[in-house]
C-alpha cells in the first residue's frame, strides 16, 4: 500500500482543491483531484491520508469519501494551526497528499449484516465513507441505522445527506440529536449515548460502527455492551497524533499497535487487548 | 551531611498525625553514590527516607506536579532549594499553607550524577572525584531562607569572592569572539530540555518551546534554533533564577548554563537592584521583571 | 590473523577517510560521542577506542537528529516539491560496541520492515559499513548479555576489531567489510595473537518472560512509584542507541522552505498532544510507562526482541536515577501475571 505517486512514502504528491463546501462554522469539506485529473490513489472506507498545506504543515485525516476516479473528499474541522490555515484556502490551491494509510473498515466482513452507525461531531467524516459505501452496494447490506449528534444544530455535518438523501435510501433510518435545546430545533435533544439507550437497537445480526470524541465512544461502547452487542459486533475508528503514517515515527501507538498501520479501525475485542490510552 | 534519622522522625510524626499527605525527600538507589528523589506517603515508607551527602536534587521542582491538588506536602530543602520554594510562592504556583518546609543547613553535597558517570566506564578518569559537587563550590546560600522546622547548624557560604569574574571576562570579548564562544557552547545542545525540566523557575504550564500555535521556536538542532532556545530560556530566568545549579548539573553535554544565568543575575542586580532572587518570601512581592514601573531603566535596550 | 597495530590506527583512519566519512569515538571538549575523523582536531579531541563506550551513541550517523527531507516552493496557489534525493557519502562507523550495533539492528527492523521501507534511512544505511570494537570488559552498568547481545560478536558488524596486547585483530565478516579492508590491507600485519577472555558482567537482569508478564501490569503501582523521580526530560531517549521516534516539521521562509524530521521524545507532553486538545498520554506517569512498555513489551511483541540493548547509558545519565534494570527486576519478581 505504498503511496502511488512517489517512490518515497514520506514525500507527498500534489493535488488540487477543486471544491470547498462549508459544512458547519468550523468544518469544511475539501474535494481534491490530481492536477491532470483522477484521484491520487484508491482509498477504502475508513482509510487515512496525510494532507499537507505544504509550507504550513502536514496532518492525518480520514478520507470521508472517494468519488470513483474523480476526487477524494476530506471533511476537516478547524482545530489547530494547520487546519486554521486550511480553512483559509480557496479553490485552485495545491495540496500535498500521501497515503492511503491504515486498515479501513471491514466492508467485506460486514456484508449481509444490519449496520448501525453512531457518530458525534466531526466523527461522522470517517463513518460517511462507510455509509456511502453501503448505499453504493446497497444489496450487500441489511437495514441501515444512522445515529448522529453534535453540540448544536449548526455543528451538524453533511446536512443535505443527513436530512434529505440518506433517509430516502431503502431500509434506512436516520436519527439526529443535539446536546442542548435550541430555538427552531424540533428534533431530538440529548447526548448520543443517551439517545442510543433510548433507541435500543437490536444486536441480532447487527454491526455497530462508532466514531466521535473519545468520551462519546467510551460511553457508547458501554451502552452497546449492555444491550447485548458482543465485542466482535462493535467497531470503532480511533484518532491519535500522527507524523509519518507508516509505522515508524512512534507516537500513534496504543500498546504494540500503531493507529496508522494496524488501525485506525478496531473492533471492541481488539480494543480490549490494548491499554486504554486513546 | 546526614539528616536521615531526624527527617524520618519528622516524617513519621507528620504522616501519623495527618498533618501532611506526603513527604518529599530522598531514598537510596542501587549504588552507594546514588540517592534519588522519593516521596513517602505512609508511615511504613518512612524507613526508606534518606538525607545524605548525595541528596543534591532541588526537590522544590517536584512540587509543580501537585500545584493543582489539595495535598499537604512536607518537603526537605537545603539552603539553595529553599529559594526555589520562594520562587514557587512568588509565582503563585503553590499556597504556603499546603507546605510543611523542613529546612536543612547544608555543608555541601556530592553529585550522584558525576559519580555515576565517573564510575560508568564512559569517562576516562584516573580516580573518581569524591569532593563536593561543582555547584556547591559556588554556594551562595547554605542556610534555608524559608522553613517551618530547621535542622542543623548555621553554615557559611562557600562561594568564591566574585561569582561574576568569568562574566566580566566574557563581557570584555569582542562581539565576534563572544559569538564564537556561545556558538561553541550551544552547538552541542541536543535539545533534551533537561535544563528546563530540572528548573523550578521553569514553571509555565505550557512552555513556549512546546507551544505549537504558533510554534515560536523551531525544532531543528541547528545553531540558530539552539541559540533561540538558550536565549529565550535565559531571558526567562532574568531575576528569577535562584542559583540552585540544577540545570547545569543535569545537562548531559556539559553546557555551562549557570554562566548564562549569572550574566542575567548580574544585569538584573545592576539595573534593577540590589536584587537577589528568592532570598526572602514577602507575600505579594514579585521579581523586578514581573512588575512594570514607569521609572524602570531601559537604557540597555 | 590480521592485526591492526596500535601505531597504525591513525594511518588506517586517514586512508579510510579518503573514501568515506569515518565516525570514531572521541572525547571532544567535555563530550564523548562519534565524530567524523575529518573533523578531528589533535589539540581539542581525543580518540577513544580504549574506553568502554561514549555517551552519545552513533545512532545519529544513521538517523541524524535533524534531517532535511525535501524542499518546496510556493507560487501563488501552486506548490512545487523538490524531492530529489541528496547525494549520500559512504560512511564507516568504527569502534562501535556490540550494544550499539544491536541498536542499529533495531533501527533496521523499524525503518526497513513491516510494510514500508523508509527511503531516507535506507539510502544512508546501504552506504554504512560497521567496524565494531568487540567488548571484553563490561562496565558497571552494562547488561547487554542479559538483553541477548553478544558483546564480542555483534551480528550486524561488517568487521570486528578485537583488542589484543599489540593492537586489534581485524576480523572481516561481510563483503562490505572485505571491500573496506582492501583499502588498508597493506597496513595490517599477519600475526598469531591471543584474544582476551570476556570478563564477568557486574550487572545482570533476567528478561525471560518479562514481556508476557507486563501484559498484566499496565495498572501496576510500580509505574506511579518509579516515575516519581523522572523529570520527563529527553536525556534517556536521546542518548539511547535504540530510541528512534521522530517528528516531522517544516521550515518556511517567504515562498520557500523545507520539510525535515528530527528526533522526538515520548517523554515530552507534546509528543501525543492532538490539535483538538485531547492527549491520550498527558500525565508524566503515562508517558513514562509507555516508554518502558515500548522497550520491554510492545517492541518485543512487534519485532521479537526488546528495544533495549543493555548499554546502560540511561541508567548512568538519568538526573532522577530512573533505572531500567530495577524495572525489569520488579517485573520479574512481581506476583501478578503469568
Amino acid at each position: 500500500m505504498h503511496s502511488s505517486n512517489t517512490q518515497n512514502p514520506l514525500v507527498p504528491g500534489i493535488v488540487e482543491v477543486v471544491k470547498i463546501i462549508d459544512e458547519t462554522p468550523d468544518v469544511k469539506n475539501f474535494y481534491v483531484r490530481c492536477v491532470d485529473g483522477g484521484v491520487p490513489f484508491n482509498v477504502m472506507p475508513g482509510q487515512l491520508a496525510m494532507v499537507s498545506l505544504v509550507p504550513v504543515g502536514e496532518a492525518m485525516f480520514s478520507v470521508s469519501w472517494q468519488e470513483e476516479n474523480d476526487h477524494l473528499e476530506f471533511a476537516i474541522k478547524r482545530v489547530g494551526l494547520m487546519t486554521d490555515e486550511l480553512h483559509r484556502i480557496e479553490v485552485g490551491q495545491k495540496l500535498g497528499v500521501r497515503g492511503p494509510y491504515g486498515n479501513g473498515f471491514p466492508v467485506e466482513a460486514c456484508k449481509g449484516k444490519d449496520m448501525l452507525f453512531i457518530g458525534g461531531g466531526i466523527g461522522l467524516a470517517p463513518l460517511r465513507s462507510f455509509i456511502k459505501y453501503c448505499f453504493k452496494h446497497r444489496e450487500d447490506y441489511g437495514k441501515i441505522t444512522i445515529l448522529y449528534g453534535s453540540r448544536t444544530s449548526a455543528d451538524l455535518c453533511f446536512k443535505d445527506e443527513l436530512f434529505d438523501k440518506w433517509p430516502k435510501e431503502k431500509d434506512t433510518q436516520v436519527y439526529v440529536t443535539i446536546d442542548n435545546p435550541e430555538e427552531g430545533w424540533d428534533g431530538h435533544v440529548g447526548f448520543v449515548p443517551a439517545y442510543l439507550e433510548e433507541l435500543k437497537p437490536n444486536p441480532e445480526g447487527t454491526i455497530a460502527v462508532i466514531c466521535g470524541p473519545p468520551i462519546m465512544i467510551k460511553f457508547c461502547l458501554q451502552s452497546l455492551e449492555k444491550m447485548g452487542f458482543n465485542d466482535e459486533q462493535v467497531i470503532t475508528t480511533l484518532e491519535m497524533r500522527m507524523k509519518c503514517g507508516i509505522g515508524k515515527c512512534g507516537r500513534c501507538n496504543i500498546g504494540h499497535e500503531y493507529i496508522c498501520l494496524d488501525g485506525p479501525v478496531f473492533n471492541l475485542a481488539q480494543l480490549k487487548q490494548l491499554p486504554p490510552e486513546w | 551531611m546526614n539528616y536521615t534519622e531526624k527527617i524520618r522522625e519528622i516524617a513519621a510524626r507528620l504522616l501519623e498525625n495527618g498533618q501532611v499527605d506526603m513527604v518529599m525527600a530522598w531514598e537510596k538507589g542501587d549504588l552507594e553514590y546514588q540517592t534519588i528523589p522519593f516521596i513517602a506517603r505512609t508511615v511504613d515508607e518512612v524507613s526508606r527516607i534518606v538525607c545524605d551527602e548525595y541528596s543534591i536534587h532541588n526537590l522544590s521542582n517536584y512540587l509543580l506536579r501537585y500545584r493543582d491538588g489539595k495535598e499537604k506536602i512536607a518537603i526537605v530543602v537545603k539552603g539553595c532549594d529553599s529559594r526555589g520554594i520562594v520562587r514557587l510562592l512568588e509565582d503563585n504556583q503553590i499556597a504556603r499553607d499546603r507546605l510543611y518546609i523542613i529546612g536543612i543547613t547544608c555543608d555541601g553535597v556530592k553529585d550522584p550524577l558525576r559519580a555515576m558517570r565517573q564510575h560508568s566506564g564512559f569517562e576516562k578518569v584516573e580516580k573518581p572525584e569524591d569532593g563536593l559537587a561543582a555547584k556547591c563550590l559556588d554556594c551562595r546560600q547554605p542556610n534555608p531562607v524559608i522553613y517551618d522546622e530547621l535542622l542543623g547548624e548555621e553554615q557559611t557560604p562557600r562561594g568564591g569572592e566574585d561569582r561574576f569574574a568569568r562574566i566580566a571576562e566574557i563581557e570584555q570579548m569582542s562581539a565576534d569572539e563572544r559569538y564564537k564562544f556561545f556558538e561553541s557552547l550551544f552547538s552541542t545542545c541536543i535539545r533534551c530540555y533537561a535544563c528546563r525540566q530540572a528548573c523550578v523557575a521553569c514553571n509555565c504550564r505550557t512552555c513556549i518551546f512546546d507551544e505549537t500555535r504558533p510554534q515560536w521556536v523551531g525544532r531543528e538542532t541547528s545553531i540558530s534554533d539552539n541559540f533561540m532556545y538558550h536565549l529565550v530560556r535565559a531571558s526567562h530566568m532574568a531575576g528569577r533564577c535562584v542559583e540552585c545549579g540544577e540545570c547545569e548539573r543535569v545537562c548531559p553535554v556539559n553546557i555551562p548554563l549557570m554562566l548564562v544565568n549569572r550574566k542575567l543575575i548580574k544585569d538584573v542586580n545592576e539595573f534593577f537592584g540590589p536584587y537577589e532572587a528568592g532570598m526572602e518570601y514577602v507575600e505579594g512581592r514579585k521579581p523586578p521583571l514581573s512588575v512594570y514601573r514607569e521609572n524602570d531603566p531601559d537604557d540597555f535596550l | 590473523m590480521k592485526v591492526l597495530k596500535f601505531g597504525k590506527i591513525e594511518q588506517v583512519l586517514d586512508r579510510l577517510a579518503q573514501q568515506a566519512e569515518v565516525y570514531v569515538p572521541m572525547l571532544r571538549g567535555q563530550q564523548t560521542g562519534f565524530y567524523s575523523w575529518n573533523t578531528y582536531d589533535e589539540g581539542y579531541d581525543d580518540l577513544m577506542f580504549d574506553i568502554l563506550n561514549v555517551y552519545q551513541s552513533p545512532k545519529h550517523v544513521i538517523l541524524p537528529q535533524t534531517e532535511m527531507m525535501y524542499r518546496f516552493r510556493q507560487e501563488g496557489q501552486d506548490v512545487i516539491i523538490d524531492a530529489e534525493a541528496q547525494e549520500i557519502t559512504p560512511k564507516i562507523i568504527m569502534g562501535i560496541r556490540s550494544c550499539d550495533v544491536r541498536g542499529i539492528e533495531h533501527l533496521d527492523a523499524v525503518f526497513l520492515t513491516k510494510g514500508y521501507v523508509d527511503e531516507f534511512y535506507k539510502a544512508r544505511r546501504d552506504k554504512i559499513t560497521i567496524i565494531a570494537n568487540a567488548c571484553y570488559n563490561p562496565g558497571t552498568n552494562c547488561f547487554c548479555a542479559s538483553m541477548g547481545v553478544n558483546p564480542t560478536d555483534p551480528e550486524a558488524a561488517d568487521i570486528i576489531m578485537r583488542e589484543v596486547e599489540v593492537g586489534y585483530v581485524w576480523d572481516v565478516k561481510t563483503e562490505k567489510g572485505q571491500a573496506v579492508t582492501k583499502q588498508i590491507e597493506d597496513l595490517l600485519e599477519e600475526e598469531e595473537v591471543e584474544l582476551f577472555p570476556l570478563k564477568r558482567f557486574l550487572r545482570k537482569v533476567d528478561y525471560e518472560g518479562v514481556a508476557e508478564k507486563l501484559k498484566d501490569m499496565f495498572d501496576d503501582p510500580m509505574w506511579e512509584k518509579y516515575s516519581e523521580p523522572c523529570q520527563t526530560c529527553g536525556i534517556c531517549t536521546y542518548l539511547c542507541p535504540t530510541c528512534y521516534c521522530f517528528d516531522i516539521q517544516v521550515k518556511t521562509w517567504g515562498e520557500e522552505g523545507y520539510r525535515f524530521r528530527c528526533w522526538d521524545s515520548c517523554m515530552y507532553r507534546e509528543y501525543t498532544q492532538m490539535a483538538g486538545g485531547h492527549n491520550p498520554r498527558e500525565a508524566a506517569k503515562e508517558r513514562f510507562r509507555n516508554r518502558f512498555l515500548h522497550k520491554l513489551q510492545f517492541f518485543t511483541e512487534r519485532y521479537g526482541q526488546p528495544l533495549c540493548t543493555g548499554c546502560g547509558r540511561c541508567v548512568v545519565v538519568c538526573p532522577g536515577g530512573v533505572n531500567i534494570i530495577k524495572i525489569i527486576d520488579t517485573v520479574k519478581e512481581a506476583k501478578t501475571g503469568a
